[in-house]
C-alpha cells in the first residue's frame, strides 16, 4: 500500500547505490547520444565519397568515368575533356549541337558560371552545386536525398528505356514550371530533372554513382548515362580544375552550410528551449522559513580578548588574571569573600600564601600586587607564577 | 503543466530528420507532431485538481525524535494517475523522502509516508503537496500545488528527564524523613496517629487524646501546595548559543525538570515566558497535566532580539500572584541587564516572594579562562576572568537581596536547579 521507495532516512547510500542511481538516470540520454552517433556514422559512410578522380573521364579508378567516356567514343560520339569553363564555352560555340557534361561543379566560380550560361547547347549537370543550379537550371532546387534504386516513373525516353538506376545517396530535386521529373524518392523529390532553358535542354542528374566506372554495369546505369549524352555531335566533358585561390569570391560560413543543417540548428535551439522548460519547472514552491539567530554566547568575551590582544594590553590582562587568582586563593585559604578585592587585606593574603607555598613574601607580593607587566613575555611569566602559587596552595 | 526530458530528446531527434529531409515543411511537421503529442499527453494525464488528499499521523514529536505523517491520496477520476509527488515541509522539519513516485489506478488510494526529523523546536506546518501527473507517453505533465494542512509541534527535547528518578528519590527521602517531624517552620499538619514509643511527647495532641481515650500524636510533613512560578526570559540574552544550543533551550530544560519534580512534590507550578510582553503562560493546570501543558507552551517559543523588560515582567508577576510563592527566574547573569533591569525592582519581588535566579553559564568561558601557553591564549584567559568576575559581582549583588542564585553550565543547570529547590523545600523556606 505504501508508495515509499527511497532508502530509510539516515542510511547513507553506498557508492554502488549512487552509481546505480546515476546510471539509471542517465542511461536514456546515453542511448540517445549513442544512437545519434551511429546514425551520423552510417550517413557519412553511405554518402558517396569524392576524390580527385571522381567522375574524371580520364581516370580508370573506381570512381572515375573513363568507361563511360570510352563507350561513348566507341559509339561514335567524340568526347572532349576540358578543364576550364572558357574552353568549354569555346567548344560549344564551335559546335552548338554538342552536349556539355558538367561534373564537380562545386569547383566552378561565379565567372565560370556566367561564361557557361552564355554558351549554346544542351547540358547535363551531375550533382550540381546550388550556385550551378541557380545559374544553369533556374527553377530547380535541391529537395533531399534518395535511397535505393527507383524506377523512372516518367515518360522521358532516356529514363524510360534505361529502367531503374542507382540513386543510392543521391540528391533529389524539385522543379517549378515545365520540367520532366524522374526517379522519385517518395517524398516528392526527383533524382533526374529535365527542363528547357532558353531553347536548349538542361538535365540535372542527382546521382554520380550512375556514371562511375564501379557501378556503370549495374542496373540501368550505363543505359541512362548513354541515353543522356549520346546522339549529339560532340560531348564536351567539363571537369573543372581547382579554382585559383581567391577567385571564388567570399562566402560566409552560413552560405557554406547546407540548408538542412541550418534547419537542424534551428530545431536544436527549439530542443534546448524545451529542455530549459523541463529543467526550470520546479516541483512545488521554494519553502522559506525564518532562521534562528546564531550568536555564540561567548562572543562578547572573545571580542574583549581580541581587543586586549590588538592593543597588547598586558597590564589590563594581568589585572584580570590577578583578580581571578586572588579570588580562588582567598577561597582556598578560607578568607572572607570580600578579601580578594580589598587592598587592606593585601599584606595578610601575601603572608598566608607565602606560608602555604613556602615561597618568599617578596616573590608572592610581586606576583599578586607587583607592577603590571609591560609586554607579552612579562604576562606569560606572570601567569606561570600565578598558576604555580594556586597549585601549591591547592596541594598544601 | 510541465515538460519532461523526453520532449527535448524528441526535438533533438527531429533535428536528425531535418538533416535528412531539409525543408521548412519538415520543420513544421516535426514540431507540430511534438506539440500534438504534448497536448495529447496533457489531455490524457490523470487529473490533479480532483485528487482527494487526507492526512494522518503524529502531531507532536520531541526534538531529536522521528515523526511520521501520512498523506493519503485518493484518485476519484476515470484515469490512472502516474505522478511525482512532493510533500513540502520547511527545511527544519527534516522531511524525507523529498519526492515520491506514485501510481494510482482510478478509484483507488495510496498512502505516502513522510518521515520528519525536526532540527528545531516549534510548530512545523506542511507547506503544500505538489503533484506532477504525467501523461501515458511521459512527454508532459499536469502540475498543481494542493493544500493538505497539517502541523507537527516539535516539543523541547527535555534531555534532563534522566535526572528525574534520582531527584524524585531524594524528594521521597525528604518527605519520609520528615513525616514524624516536630512541628516547625515549613511543615504542615499531616495526620493523627496512635502514640508509639519514641515519639516526641511534644507532638501529643491532647484534645484528640481526650476524645479517644488513647494517646494520639500529630504528624507533620513538609509543606505542600506551595506555588512555584517559573519565569522564562525570552529576551536577547536567551538567544546566545551555549555550545550549540540557545540558552533558552537550556533554561527550558531546567524549567521542565523543576516543573516535573515540583508537581510530583505536590506543589502548584505555573509558567510565564516574558520579554517585553507575555509570550506564553501556563496557570492553574492540574498537577498531572502541568508538564504536558508546559511542554506544549514552550514548543513554539523563540528568543526575541530585544532587551527584556524587567519592570514589565515584575509587574505582570505581581499582578498575577497574590499569595507567597517561589519565583524561579531563568535568565542570564548579564551585568547590564541585571544591574539596570532587575536589581532596582528586586525589593518589590523579594518582599513577598522567594526568588531564585537560574543562569546558564558558558563552558567556553571556563575553557578560555584555563587557556595557557602563548600571549594570545593569556589574553583569552584574561578576558574570560574578567567576564567571570563580572558574573560573580552580579551574583553577590543578587544574594544581597536574599535571592538564591544557581549558576551552572548547560548540562548541569537542570539538576542544580532541582537540587536548589529540594534544599529550599527541606529547609522549609517555600
Amino acid at each position: 500500500m505504501t508508495a515509499l521507495q527511497a532508502p530509510p532516512v539516515g542510511e547513507p547510500a553506498t557508492a554502488g547505490q549512487v552509481a546505480r542511481r546515476r546510471w539509471r538516470r542517465s542511461r536514456g540520454i546515453l542511448v540517445a547520444v549513442l544512437a545519434l552517433l551511429v546514425l551520423g556514422v552510417l550517413l557519412a559512410l553511405m554518402r558517396p565519397r569524392t576524390g580527385s578522380e571522381t567522375l574524371d573521364p580520364d581516370s580508370p579508378g573506381q570512381q572515375g568515368a573513363r568507361a563511360l567516356a570510352e563507350i561513348t567514343r566507341r559509339h561514335g560520339t567524340p568526347v572532349t575533356v576540358v578543364h576550364r569553363a572558357s574552353d568549354a564555352a569555346d567548344r560549344l560555340r564551335a559546335q552548338p549541337d554538342s552536349v556539355l557534361v558538367v561534373v564537380r561543379s562545386e569547383r566552378l566560380v561565379a565567372a565560370d558560371l556566367t561564361t557557361l550560361r552564355g554558351a549554346p547547347g544542351d547540358r547535363l549537370l551531375v550533382t550540381p552545386s546550388s550556385e550551378t543550379l541557380t545559374a544553369l537550371a533556374p527553377g530547380v532546387e535541391a529537395a533531399g536525398s534518395a535511397w535505393g534504386v527507383p524506377e523512372p516513373g516518367c515518360t522521358l525516353p532516356a529514363a524510360a528505356y534505361a529502367g531503374d538506376a542507382d540513386f543510392l545517396g543521391a540528391t533529389t530535386y524539385k522543379a517549378r514550371g515545365e520540367a520532366t521529373q524522374c526517379y522519385f524518392d517518395g517524398l516528392g523529390g526527383a533524382g533526374l530533372v529535365q527542363l528547357p532553358v532558353g531553347g536548349a535542354t538542361v538535365t540535372v542528374l542527382g546521382s554520380s554513382r550512375a556514371l562511375m566506372n564501379e557501378h556503370l554495369a549495374e542496373h540501368g546505369n550505363a543505359a541512362l548515362a548513354m541515353n543522356l549524352i549520346e546522339g549529339r555531335a560532340r560531348v564536351v566533358w567539363l571537369m573543372p580544375d581547382l579554382p585559383a585561390p581567391g577567385s571564388g569570391g567570399h562566402k560566409s560560413f552560413a552560405e557554406l552550410l547546407p540548408f538542412g543543417v541550418k534547419l537542424a540548428v534551428l530545431q536544436i535551439v527549439i530542443a534546448v528551449v524545451l529542455v530549459a522548460l523541463w529543467r526550470s519547472r520546479r516541483l512545488g514552491p521554494v519553502v522559506v522559513e525564518p532562521l534562528p539567530v546564531v550568536v555564540r554566547s561567548a562572543e562578547a568575551v572573545e571580542g574583549r580578548a581580541r581587543l586586549y590582544r590588538s592593543r597588547r594590553a598586558a597590564d589590563r590582562a594581568a589585572e584580570a588574571l590577578r583578580a581571578g587568582a586572588l579570588e580562588r586563593l582567598t577561597a582556598l585559604l578560607g578568607m572572607p569573600r570580600s578579601a580578594a578585592s580589598d587592598p587592606a587585606m593585601a599584606a595578610e593574603i601575601v603572608a598566608a600564601v607565602a606560608a602555604h607555598t613556602g615561597r618568599e613574601q617578596a616573590v608572592v607580593g610581586a606576583a599578586l600586587y607587583g607592577p603590571p607587566p609591560v609586554d607579552d613575555a612579562g604576562l606569560v611569566s606572570l601567569a606561570g607564577v600565578l598558576d604555580d602559587l594556586e597549585r601549591l596552595v591547592r596541594n598544601s | 503543466m510541465a515538460l519532461t526530458g523526453r520532449t527535448g530528446l524528441l526535438a533533438v531527434l527531429g533535428a536528425v530528420v531535418l538533416v535528412i529531409v531539409p525543408s521548412w515543411w519538415t520543420l513544421l511537421a516535426v514540431d507540430g507532431v511534438i506539440v500534438a503529442l504534448v497536448v495529447a499527453d496533457l489531455v490524457l494525464a490523470g487529473n490533479v485538481r480532483r485528487l482527494r488528499l487526507h492526512r494522518s499521523g503524529d502531531t507532536n514529536v520531541r526534538l531529536g525524535e522521528e515523526a511520521t505523517v501520512a498523506l493519503i491520496v485518493e484518485n476519484p477520476g476515470p484515469r490512472r494517475l502516474r505522478a511525482r509527488l512532493r510533500d513540502a515541509w520547511p527545511p527544519s522539519a527534516g522531511s524525507s523522502p523529498r519526492t515520491v513516485t506514485v501510481t494510482i489506478p482510478p478509484g483507488e488510494r495510496r498512502r505516502v509516508e513522510t518521515r520528519l526529523v525536526p532540527t528545531r523546536r516549534g510548530d512545523r506546518a506542511a507547506v503544500a503537496v505538489t503533484v506532477r501527473s504525467y501523461g501515458p507517453l511521459g512527454l508532459a505533465a499536469r502540475q498543481l500545488n494542493r493544500a493538505a494542512p497539517w502541523t507537527v509541534r516539535v516539543l523541547p527535547a527535555f534531555p534532563s528527564r534522566r535526572h528525574l528518578p534520582a531527584k524524585l528519590a531524594r524528594l521521597r527521602e525528604l518527605t519520609g524523613q520528615h513525616v514524624a517531624l516536630i512541628r516547625g517552620q515549613g511543615t504542615e499538619f499531616d495526620s493523627l496517629r496512635e502514640y508509639v514509643d519514641g515519639d516526641d511527647v511534644r507532638s501529643i495532641d491532647w484534645r484528640a487524646t481526650a476524645r479517644r481515650g488513647d494517646v494520639v500524636v500529630r504528624t507533620w510533613r513538609p509543606e505542600r501546595d506551595r506555588r512555584i512560578y517559573l519565569v522564562l526570559d525570552t529576551g536577547r540574552t536567551a538567544a546566545g548559543r551555549v555550545g550549540d544550543i540557545p540558552r533558552l533551550d537550556c533554561s527550558m530544560d531546567a524549567a521542565l525538570l523543576l516543573g516535573a519534580l515540583a508537581s510530583r512534590a505536590g506543589d502548584r507550578v505555573d509558567l510565564l515566558a516574558y520579554d517585553r510582553r507575555v509570550r506564553a503562560r501556563v496557570e492553574g493546570v492540574s498537577r498531572t497535566e502541568v508538564l504536558t501543558a508546559m511542554v506544549r507552551a514552550m514548543a513554539p517559543l523563540e528568543p526575541e532580539l530585544i532587551e527584556a523588560d524587567a519592570a514589565g515582567m515584575v509587574s505582570t508577576l505581581l499582578s498575577r500572584v497574590r499569595q507567597r510563592c517561589l519565583v524561579v527566574l531563568l535568565t542570564d547573569l548579564n551585568t547590564t541587564a541585571i544591574e539596570e533591569g532587575l536589581l532596582p525592582l528586586l525589593p518589590q519581588l523579594t518582599a513577598k516572594h522567594l526568588v531564585v535566579v537560574a543562569a546558564v553559564s558558558d563552558p567556553r568561558v571556563t575553557e578560555m579562562a584555563a587557556a595557557r601557553g602563548d600571549a594570545a591564549a593569556l589574553y583569552d584567559a584574561a578576558a574570560a576572568e574578567r567576564a567571570r568576575a563580572d558574573r560573580r559581582r552580579v551574583t553577590v549583588e543578587l544574594r544581597k537581596y536574599g535571592v538564591e542564585v544557581v549558576d551552572a553550565p548547560p548540562d548541569e543547570i537542570a539538576p542544580a536547579l532541582a537540587d536548589a529547590y529540594l534544599s529550599l523545600k527541606a529547609a522549609g523556606r517555600l
